[in-house]
This record gives C-alpha cells, structure tokens and sequence, in this order.
C-alpha cells in the first residue's frame, strides 16, 4: 500500500489562507487503511482547519467527501457538483489523488494534505515500514525475499557495507541491516550459494533512471 | 447419590448468605427459572469481597467486576432478597423443607426509600448505608449498586427519632419496626454462609491487640483502597505516616498450634500477601520495602506461580521464608521489631518494619455452626461442612448443598465454581417455574414509526423533592415543549412510580408519540424500567433517552439553583437532539438448540454428560481414544483412602446406560461452525474416519491434562524410577515390593514450577503426602523421604502433611537452582542433596525413587481445540476462562464452557465439583428457548469498508473478521458492544447501535447550539 | 465579556467515570454545572472525531472518563481513548488551540469524590485557559439564555 502522513497544520493553513470555501476530499483506499486521509480523516482535519480559522476570526467552509479511489477518472468525476461551490481543493490522497484532480479541473487550485511517503507493509496496528521503491525489475527472488533496493539504506546489491554490526545498520541502529536479513533468510531456505553469486550493477533505467514509466496492457487498453 | 431424585414438591430455593458465593449460585438458579429466597444477615449483599481493593492474580479493581453481578442479582424477578435475615428454625427434608425466618428490624420502608441520603446526612450517627458509608467505619459504601439500596437504621443510637423521622419526604422511616418472623418452604437449601476473618487479637505474641501499626490483610485492603477509611492514601493508623518498610506475617493464625489459631492450611492468604506487597511496590516503586515471612509459598492455582515470579522478579517483592514468633516495639525508633532466622545464618536476626501487616485467614463463624446444628448438617473437626469425595458439594442432609468458604476455606475461583456446582444440584431437586411467557404475548403490537414524522413526548420527572425540590419542574417541562419535534412535555410526580408510568403509557398512545425523553434519574438504574414502559404503549423499546437531571445535575449542584436549572435544560436538550435521530432496533433474539456436545470422557466429563442427561438434555459425549474414563482410571484411591476404581466403574457405567448420552470413541473433532445456542461441529470416528455433523447449543471442554512424564531422573530408563501416579497402583497391586523397600525418596515438582512449564500442578504435594500414608500402612518401618521445594497441602489438606511428618516421614526442602542429584551406581539408586538445616550434602541410598510429576497441559489437543471453535488459551495451554476470578467457568464466548484440568490441574473432587458447575452454567443458557443478545452491537456498512484490518486488529475479543466477500464482519452474536472498533475505523463504516455517531454529534450540537 | 462560564463536555463510561458520577450525586458531592456528561459504553467508543467536534461546536474543553488501568470492562477501551486523547491534544497544540483544553482521567465506579474533583479541578483549568479561541465572539447562550 502507498502510505503518507498529513501535512504539519501550519503549512495547511497557510495554504488555504486565501479561501473561504474548500472542498476537502479523502480517498477510501491506502490513506485509509494507513490512516492518513480516510472519512475520519477528513472528518478530523476539516474540525481543526475550521477552528485554526475561527480562532482568525475567518470562517472557512468545509465540504467533506471521501471518494472510493481518487487515482482513477471515474470516481474524480463525482466531484463535478461539489467541487463548483467550492474556491479550491485539499485532497487527502497520495500524490496520484491530487494529480487527478488536478488533471480535471484546470481552473481549481489543488493542495495536498499528505506527504505521500512510502510503498509499504504494516508490521502492526499504526506502525508501517517501507518495503518497495518500484524500481521496475524486482530481485526478490533472488535475494530470498528481502529487498536490498527498498530496505538496504545503500541500495546495495553484494553483501552487506562494512556499517553493519549486530544486524543493525550504521545510519540508523533502529533498521535492521537488509543483508543480515537477507543472509538469514538465504540460510534458513538452504540458497546460501545465492550469497556468493556476484550480482552485477543495476540496470536503474527501468527505474526512474528512464523519466517517468508506464504501464500499458495491450488487451485491456482501449 | 444425593441429586439422583427429583422431589418436584416445591420450587424454592433457599439461599443462605448473600457473599460472591450466594449471589453466583441465585442468580444460576434464578437464570434456571427456579424461584429463590436469598438471606444475608448483614444489611445488605456483596459479603467480605466488596471490601477488597484489587483481586489477584489480575489485579483488578473488584467493585468494577463484582457491581454488574450484584445489581443483577438485585434486579432479577426470581431472587427475593432478605437482608437482616437468618434461619430461626428448619424442619422437614429434601423438597420439602419448611423453614422460619427471622428479620431484624431495619427502620425503613423499602419500598418507598429511595436512598436519597438525607436522613444520613442530618443524623449520620444513627443511619448505616451499606456497607457501611462512615470513613470512620472499617468498610464504607464502596459501590452505588448496594442492594438493597437503601439505608438502615440503627434506633439504638438515634436521640432524637421524632425529628429523624420527618427529615424523610418519602415517609420510610418506620420507628416502630420490629423482628419479624416468616415461614417459607423450600425444596433445597444452598449454604453459602462464608467463613470469618480469625481474629488475631487472640495470638497476643502478634502484637495486633496493642500496635496500631500492626493490622490485618483485611484492614490493610481497606487503607489501600480508594473508597477506604484514608481515600487510597498509605499510612501508618498511629502517626499518619507513609510506611517506607513493611512486613506482612504469613499463616497468622492459619497451621498453627497456638490457642486460638487453626491447623488448617486459609488456603488464599499467600496469593492476597503478594497482592497486597505487588500493588503497594506498584504505587511506590523503590520507594517502599515489602518483605513477605512465610514458612511455604502456596500459589497452586492457575497461572498463579507465574504471579509469584512476577512479585519476586519484577517488582522486587522480598521473599522470607521464616516464621517470625513475635511482634516487639523497638523502643528507641517506636518500629516494629521481627526477629527470625534463615537458613543461611546461625543466629536470630532482628529487623524493624514500620508496618507489619498479618495475612489472617479464615474460620468457620460461630454463627455458621449455629446454622449447620439449626439444619441438621455434618460437621467436619475443624467445623467446615462436611462433604464427600465424589459428591463435593452436597452436605450430609439430603436437599442441602453447601460452597464456598464454609466447605473449606478457598479462593474466590473456586468458590464460584462450587456456588454453580450447588445451585445445579439444588435445581436438579425441585420443578422449574411454569414459563412466564404469557406477560409478553399481552404485549401490543409494535407500531411502525419508520414513516412518521418525529413527535417527541418528554416527561420530567420530579422525584419527590430531589429534583421539584431545587429546580422548576413544571418551568422546565415548558422550556422542553419549545424545543424542534417536541409535540408535548409534561412533568409527572415520582416518574418511576407505576401510576406515573401509566399515565406515559397513555400519553404516547393517544399522542401517538415516537420518541420520548425522560427527565429524571441515572439510566443506569432506570432505562430498563421506562424502555419497558415504551414497550408497553406499543412502540419500540429503543426510542426513548434519558436525560439525568438528578445524580448528575440536582443532586451534586444543590448550591447553585440558577446553574443547575440550566445544566437541566442543556441536558434535556442534548436528550431530544439525540432521542429525534434514535430508530427501532430489534434485540437480537433466535431459539436455540438444546443439544449438549462435552468433549472429553474423563471424569470430568463423564460428570457433566451424566448431569445434563439427567436434568434432560440430549448430550454428544466425544472421547478421542477407545475408552471412557482418562487419567482417572489410573488412580486408585484419594488421599481420604476412598476407592476411584469402584467409583469410575459406576461412573462409566451410568455414562454408556443413558438413555440421552451417545458416547462417541474413538473421535476428533475436525470443524466448527455457528454462534451461540446454534452451533454444528463436524467429527470423524477411527478407525474408518467416518465424518458426521452434530448440531448443539453448548460446548463443554472437558478433555483433561496428561500425566506429565518427564525426562528427568532416569524416568522410563529404570524400573524403579517411577511416577506418583506408578506408586498409586503399585501400592494396590504389588504390595509384596512395598513391603521390601527400607528407603524411599520422592522429589517433588519435577517437570513444573520450572522454565519449561512455569506454573505448579497442585496435585503432587497431595499425591506424595498421600503414597507416602499408604506406605507406612504396609510398610511401617519403610524410612521415606519427600524432598520439596514447598509443601502446598491447602486448606485442610494440611492435615494429611501434619499426619505424615508425625509419622516420620522426612520432609527436605531444596532450592531450583540445587535441585537433588540422583546416580546409578551398579543398579543403585543414590539420590544426594542439600540438607538446608545441617546446611551440608546428604547422600540416600533407595529402594525406590518416586517422582512427582503432576500434570501437564496437553498442548496439541488444545491447540487443535482453540484453533478450531476460535477460543483462547493461556500460554501453557489450559484452556483460557472468561474472567480468572468471577467467571472461572464460561469461557469468554458464549456458549463454551470448560470442566476439569483442561482448565489448570486439580483434585477429583474439584474435578467433580467443577464439572457440576459447568453442567450448571450450561444449563442456565439452555433454560431459555431463546437467547436475546440485545440491540447494543457493532454493524458495518459494507459500502463504505476499506477491509483495513483496523477493528480486526483492534477488538478485544477478536469478533471482526474480513469476510469472503472482502470486508469486515462482526457477528452479532459474538458482539460485546464496546464500540472500540467503531471509534477506530479509518473509513468511519462502524456504527454502534444505541450509540451512533449522529446521535452523539447531535448531543453536542444540542449542547452547543447557540454557542457559535 | 461578561463572566466566562465554560462548557465542559465530558463523555464518561457506563462502567466507571458515569456510575462515579452517579455516585458523587447519591453522595451529594458538589461540583460545578458546567460539564456535561455524554454516557458511552466505554471510553474506548470515544472516536477522536467527537472530541475535536465538541471543540469546533463551541465546547471550551473535553473530558474524556474511563475506568482505571487493568479495569476497563472491556479489557482495553480507555487505553485505547487515552491515545486518541493525546492525538488530538497534540493536534490542538499545532492549530493553537491547546491540547490541554481535552483531559482523560481513570476512575472506578467507587470514586465518585475523583469525579467531583475531576469536575472542580477541569472547571478551575479552563476557566484559566478562557474560551475557547475558535468560538466567534457571540456571548454564550447556551449556559445563559434563562
């Protein structure tokens, strides 16, 4: 799942100075189950930018709706009514969300209410951990389920950096070291020889080396 | 067998002494419909354990987990309570017992006192709110749900009653009540009488009687508690002081042979002792010294030796084990002075406490005698009530069924196991009362208010004068009748009256009202009551609120009239804004099937099968391997010397010849589906594996623990290395080897109260003590040794311990970490260890080396079983209760109940007693056709759910789950109603019914209107 | 302005803080009318929404009451309330609202001289504090409009 945090009050406040009548959009996918920008969510923020605004002596009107999915036209499109009262847009979906929006309606100014962070995984209830940067040619296999690119602090792909000690990285004592983890997971599936196999440098243009990608199913597309 | 009869003359069930254990056993029976009369002679219910101010091994606060079951105790239209009231005289038998009672005078009208609390606050010196709401008083009102609520009054120290008596404007007062006599008949009696506190006073060398600072378990409880006489400040009674040092006494009084202590064993007093020390180290961390003197540690029950380690581990509670003989004054520092000695040291050593509290245990009142000669029930020596082995809970009188403290001294688990057990017994005597069904089919029909407009009626009530007395009533019934949708409001004298109730009644159906608002008391006390009103006029029950005007608004603001006239119409407004979006909600009722699964045919089981198909259910009794009777059909005899193999045959026998019991070998169970009252478990039968489906309303687990057999000692490497449960049979079968043995030396706890398996079996110190008896009977001159680490015989099991020593057994005490050491040297059995009074190696040649291993969880059975009905266990795999103390028997879903050591290890007899219980609870459930859940559960809007796992993760008894279709679902059934999941979910999916979040915004709007 | 007499919401556990209440009532314990109580099943119903929706609505301060550590009925609900409790604290402290304008206090149902405390004590707080920053400058009505 993507996952994101919300902005610092501050910045969105000072964004929306301007305005008086904001819609504010939450999405029902990953920024909800992340807990960033789901109805709550949504529910939460509007309450404090309302009150940070009052205690200005300014009112600032607040419509709140929480699309299905906010990457996808479709639903966008529900916002055709809504978003005609309203001077701008906070979006509370990850970056792909706000760009959406943005992408339909060219005449509203659009802002967004998270930082989009990471692709990860929850490793319990309110902690998420980062797993996967998409870099377009996956080694897991490889590397016994573990990904250097995403986990490894240095993306490094032969063993781990000299910064390792007891299992932990030199950047942060907190992260596990990803090729201790590898190492162990290499062991206990009987692969060790994986270990001694020299990979060779990455290929990053399927990454973001290449400019921005896409996906195109020839099947599916229209 | 008592209980095999069913007299059917009368069905009344006597109940005597309202402590945990009485109120437990009259509300089982009441839940089996059977009438009960329940007496307590004090004024009113909840006996000693409302007086403590945490429970072990959880740590809780009692009066939350003991008031639910007192009010419902209270409430409930079976039970007549009787406070003041004891047995005069009894005559008569089993079914037909006809018995005098006599009720002291209380000076108050219960039925019209309504426990306003003036007459105590202007003559606090002649009025007694129980239990008792003086600080200066030992106990003081600790819980608002005393029952009767209502006061007391002692005349004797009233000086001037005329005036008392015209400071009540409810008119209860009666100066003039007297004794009164009353004969009632019952079909069987249940004794739950309680034992008392031995008064330490007597044991002069304690210092109790002369050192302020010297108290009681009891009295230290009190200091400790929020409510107490100091409101949960620590001091010291003689210099107001925080102790900084304290010492508690263990056995005061208890295994003694001093004048005026007992022999016997209190059997609770090491677990309240560590209690006590782990909440006071909890409150003052380093800061205070807790030292515990105590000549063996006693935590045998469940999960309790992990407590014990918690203590010694963790919050540094310093263990002694040494007797301390006196309690001195040092002069020169005014502390309290202990000498004692320990092992490590050759000389006495003296060391002063600011506190020394005594962990005193109990005796048998001599009230409680009285009562047993009144009833013609057998006493045992030390005045407990008889009882027998194989039937614990009856007494000697047919038709008359004892629990508790007064069986023998106990905790509180296994006082609410024997409460379920003699409330089952004594239901299983008498007929159940014809179905009250026919009130609810005079019923109107509920009318349809979906389609109407919202016509809320609100009726403020002025309850005599506490709440006409400080605000308008009639000023603030016309406020409300100007408030949106509100057709008509109306104040009405004492709203709870039925006159008052009527005229509502009326109302709602010529106003055609569908939303009502009560202005009046706490909800908590009387939402059932104007629900049922609702009810009553034809609309649903759900559609009326209730706004507190009186506990929390005249009753607490008397000083501010102006303040508390408009708290009044800020509450009467939050109440229509919230009443106007309420809906009809439908309790969740279904019938349930009254078909009994127990899994399991040891003794246990076989007990709560044969119960159940006697009181006339239909019971599956499931056994994996070929044969009925488990591991009891490896004991031979109990350490009372009663035979277990002529009882198991009859037991086996009646099991297979019921009519109603289809006993299944040979089975496993392999699935499990439903709720509660509608279960279906799938099973298959060895050899062909054949797979059939039963459908139940209940579950019981009974499938035991299993002789733990160790790797330690040679064990199964050579012959004479052998169990207790091997020497039980030896001494039965080869008594030839018995009598050729000249040594024998038993180890104990091997295989428990170790890394490996924490907690202690319970049974062996029984089973050894008890092997080691039965040696001697053949072979006196046999030289046996028990090497120990504690001797836990509690509760009158210290006698046997007391026999054995007397007849030379050699009991050697070694630490865990210098545990004996046994070799074979040329087919010899040398066994060396440390003698910690000559503090030096002894080395033992025997004959026979006799291990006590106990029992131990069998973890795959239980695994398998928690994994496939969904129900939790406890990390060493028993099976997990739904509250260790109060609820020992149901586990924490409905519906599933568990007997016997598949619980934790204990004896037959508690095996017997708890299988009783569990037939008990059972048959609670299955005495209603059906089950009504209520309205108060969680619902998910499927539409709006992002299947984030939040409430999965975040329930406490795990009920969401993420269904097929890919969102969460609570089953209604399983649903507790706390609403957490409500409160979490992200996607805002989860509504609480009763408690929906537009309901709770439009409280606030009401609130706040205006306000912006 | 004219005497400031806050408006305290506080939402109390049917278990604990709300028979507490009822308690200080039968024990005629005075404290002052300003709080409001909104019974919840348990504390751990209370949803971070609600509290900061008191506070947007007008109230001056919240208070959230559940039963004491190792009580709560439902094993852990007013653990639960006590994160949301200093969630929002914190997020009032970021608008400038002050977090310590909502308050979650534990008591059992035996404690009804800790709710009236409680009560006095919060009262005597945001009385200090003063209104609540976010409510326009209209008088209050709601406690005054006799």
């Amino acid at each position: 799942m993507i996952t994101a945090e919300r902005k610092p009050m501050e910045e969105l406040i000072e964004c929306l100075r301007p305005y008086h009548r904001i819609l504010l959009v939450g999405c029902n996918e990953c920024v909800t189950v992340c807990s960033a920008g789901g109805r709550k969510e949504v529910g939460i923020l509007s309450s404090a930018l309302q009150m940070a605004f009052m205690k200005e002596g300014k009112t600032l009107e607040i419509r709140e709706i929480t699309l299905e999915r906010q990457c996808d036209p479709e639903y966008i499109e529900e916002l055709v009514t809504d978003i005609s009262q309203a001077e701008a847009v906070m979006s509370m979906a990850c970056g792909c969300g706000v760009q959406e929006i943005a992408k339909r309606f060219k005449e509203k100014p659009v802002f967004p209410a998270v930082n989009t962070s990471f692709m990860g995984a929850s490793e319990q209830q309110g902690v998420w951990a980062e797993r996967c940067q998409g870099c377009g040619d996956c080694v897991l296999g490889i590397t016994g389920g573990i990904c250097p690119v995403a986990r490894c602090s240095k993306q490094l792909f032969n063993g781990p950096c000299g910064g390792s000690t007891t299992g932990k990285c030199e950047i942060n004592p907190d992260i596990d070291c990803a090729w201790q983890l590898i190492w162990d997971r290499m062991k206990a599936l009987g692969i060790e020889e994986n270990y001694e196999k020299n990979m060779p440098p990455k290929d990053w243009r399927t990454s973001r080396g290449g400019g921005p990608r896409t996906i195109i199913r020839e099947d599916l597309a229209k | 067998m008592q209980g095999q009869n069913t007299f059917k003359n009368n069905n009344t069930v006597l109940v005597i002494g309202g402590g945990i254990g009485g109120i437990r056993a009259a509300m089982d029976l009441a839940e089996s419909k059977r009438d009960v009369v329940l007496i307590e002679k004090s004024i009113s219910s909840g006996g000693l354990m409302t007086q403590l101010d945490r429970t072990f091994p959880t740590n809780n606060c009692d009066l939350c987990t003991l008031s639910p079951n007192l009010s419902e105790s209270g409430r409930n239209l079976h039970i007549e309570l009787l406070a003041m009231t004891q047995v005069a005289e009894c005559e008569g038998e089993a079914g037909n017992f006809k018995i005098k009672l006599i009720t002291e005078p209380r000076y108050i009208d219960l039925e019209k006192c309504t426990a306003c609390g003036e007459c105590y606050n202007l003559f606090p010196e002649c009025v007694s709110f129980s239990p008792g709401l003086d600080h200066r008083a030992p106990t003081c009102m600790r819980y608002p749900q005393a029952i009767p609520h209502a006061y007391s009054i002692d005349i004797n120290k009233c000086s001037n009653i005329d005036e008392l008596v015209k400071v009540c404007k409810a008119g209860a007062i009666l100066p003039e009540d007297t004794q009164k006599y009353r004969e009632i008949e019952a079909g069987s009696i249940v004794l739950a009488p309680g034992a008392e506190v031995i008064d330490v006073d007597n044991l002069d060398s304690l210092g109790h009687a002369f050192y302020p600072d010297v108290i009681t378990s009891l009295e230290y409880e009190r200091i400790l508690s929020a409510s107490g006489p100091t409101q949960g400040k620590l001091i010291r009674p003689s210099d107001g002081k925080r102790p900084e040092k304290i010492a508690w006494i263990q056995c005061a009084g208890s295994r003694s042979i001093q004048e005026g202590a007992v022999s016997y064993c209190s059997n609770a007093c090491c677990m309240f002792a560590l209690k006590e020390a782990m909440v006071t180290k909890e409150r003052f961390q380093d800061t205070i010294e807790t030292s515990i003197f105590y000549m063996d540690m006693r935590t045998f029950g469940k999960d309790y030796e992990s407590y014990l380690n918690r203590a010694k581990n963790d919050y540094n509670v310093r263990l002694i084990r040494s007797r301390p003989h006196t309690v001195l004054k040092d002069p020169e520092t005014e502390s309290l002075s202990l000498m004692y000695t320990q092992d490590s040291s050759n000389s006495n050593i003296t060391e002063n406490f600011d506190m020394v509290v005594l962990s005193a245990g109990f005796k048998v009142s001599d009230n409680a005698r009285e009562l047993a000669v009144k009833l013609g029930v057998d006493l045992n020596e030390h005045n407990f009530a008889k009882t027998d082995n194989f039937n614990p809970v009856a007494t000697s009188k047919p038709g008359i069924y004892v629990c508790g403290t007064f069986e023998s001294p106990k905790d509180i688990p296994e006082t609410m196991v024997q409460a379920s057990a003699a409330a089952f017994c004594a239901s299983k005597d008498i007929s159940i009362i014809p179905d009250s069904s026919e009130i609810i089919e005079n019923l109107p029909p509920e009318r349809d208010v979906s389609q109407e407009p919202v016509k809320i009626g609100v009726f403020i009530c002025d309850c005599g004068l506490n709440i006409g007395g400080l605000i308008n009533a009639n000023e603030l019934a016309d406020y409300a009748g100007t408030l949106p949708d509100v057709k008509i409001s109306k104040m009405i004298g004492h709203g709870c009256s039925s006159e008052s109730m009527g005229n509502i009644r009326k109302i709602i159906s010529e106003k055609k009202l569908n939303r009502v608002v009560i202005g009046g008391c706490s909800p908590r006390t009387h939402e059932i009551k104007f629900q049922d009103t609702l009810r009553k006029a034809g609309i649903n029950k759900y559609l009326v609120e209730m706004a507190n005007i009186r506990d929390q608004d005249t009753w607490v603001h008397f000083d501010q009239p102006g303040g508390a006239t408009s708290k009044a119409r800020d509450l009467i407004r939050m109440a229509v804004a919230s009443v106007a979006l309420s809906h009809p909600l439908k309790d969740k009722v279904f019938s349930i099937n009254k078909d009994v699964l127990v899994i399991g045919g040891g003794v246990s089981g076989m007990n709560t099968a044969l119960s159940m198909a006697d009181t006339g259910f239909k019971v599956y009794l499931v056994e994996r391997s070929g044969e009925l009777g488990g591991i009891a059909n490896r004991i031979r005899k109990t350490i009372e010397g009663k035979d277990v193999q002529s009882y198991m045959k009859g037991l086996i026998k009646k099991v297979t010849k019921h009519e109603r019991i289809e006993v299944l070998t040979n089975s496993f169970i392999v699935d499990h589906s439903g709720k509660p009252g509608l279960f279906k478990t799938g099973l298959q039968t060895a050899p062909q594996m054949f797979y059939r489906q039963i459908e139940h309303g209940v579950t019981i687990f009974a499938t035991g623990a299993l002789a733990h057999q160790p790797e330690a000692y040679h064990l199964g490497r050579y012959k004479n290395v052998v169990t207790q449960l091997d020497m039980d049979a030896m001494l039965e079968d080869e008594t030839d080897k018995i009598k050729s043995f000249t040594s024998i030396v038993m180890i104990q706890c091997v295989g428990s109260r170790c890394p490996e398996n924490e907690n202690c079996a319970r049974i062996c110190c029984l089973s050894a003590i008890k092997n080691a008896l039965r040696i001697l009977e053949i072979n006196p001159k046999a030289q046996i040794f028990i090497l120990y680490r504690d001797i836990r015989t509690y509760g009158l099991y210290e006698d046997y311990y007391k026999t054995a020593r007397e007849k030379g057994v050699i009991f050697v005490r070694y630490e865990a970490d210098e545990p004996p050491d046994v070799q074979v040297i040329e087919k010899e059995l040398k066994v060396t260890f440390n003698d910690p009074i000559l503090d030096r190696k002894i080395s033992v040649s025997t004959d026979c080396l006799c291990l006590s291993t106990g029992l131990i969880a069998d973890e795959e059975s239980t695994e398998d079983l928690c994994r496939i009905f969904r129900i939790p266990k406890t990390s060493d795999n028993y099976f997990l209760e739904d509250h260790t103390k109060l609820r020992p028997i149901d586990l924490p879903v409905p519906g599933f109940f568990v007997a016997g050591t598949a619980h934790a290890p204990k004896t037959i007899k508690e095996c017997i007693a708890q299988a009783q219980a569990a037939a008990g609870r059972a048959n609670c459930m299955l005495s209603k056709d059906t089950l009504n859940l209520g309205a108060g559960v969680a619902s998910i809007e499927k539409e709006l759910c992002a299947a984030c796992l939040i409430c999965v993760r975040s329930c406490p008894f795990d009920v969401p789950f993420i269904n097929a279709d890919g969102y969460s679902e609570i089953d209604p059934a399983k649903c507790h109603g706390c609403g957490i999941c409500a409160a979490v979910c992200p996607a805002k999916a989860i509504q609480l019914k009763q408690y929906e979040d537009d309901q709770v915004m439009a409280k606030l709007t009401g609130l706040l209107e205006g306000v912006n | 302005m004219e005497k400031f007499e806050p408006v305290i919401v506080a939402f109390c556990c049917n278990y604990c803080a709300y028979t507490a209440a009822d308690m200080a009532g039968s024990k005629r314990l005075c404290y002052p009318p300003n709080i409001k109580i909104i019974r919840v099943p348990c504390s751990g119903k209370v949803d971070a929404i609600h509290i900061i929706k008191a506070l947007e609505k007008g109230a001056d301060g919240v208070l959230v009451a559940g039963c004491l550590e190792g009580d709560c009925h439902f094993k852990n609900g007013n653990i639960e309330a006590s994160k949301k409790v200093t969630y929002i604290k914190n997020l009032l402290d970021e608008i400038g609202i002050g977090g310590e304008r909502v308050e979650m206090v534990l008591m059992s149902a035996g404690m009804g001289e800790r709710f009236a405390q409680t009560a006095i004590d919060i009262t005597k707080k945001i009385r200090v504090l003063g209104p609540n920053p976010a409510k326009s400058f209209t008088p209050d009505k709601a406690s005054n409009d006799l």
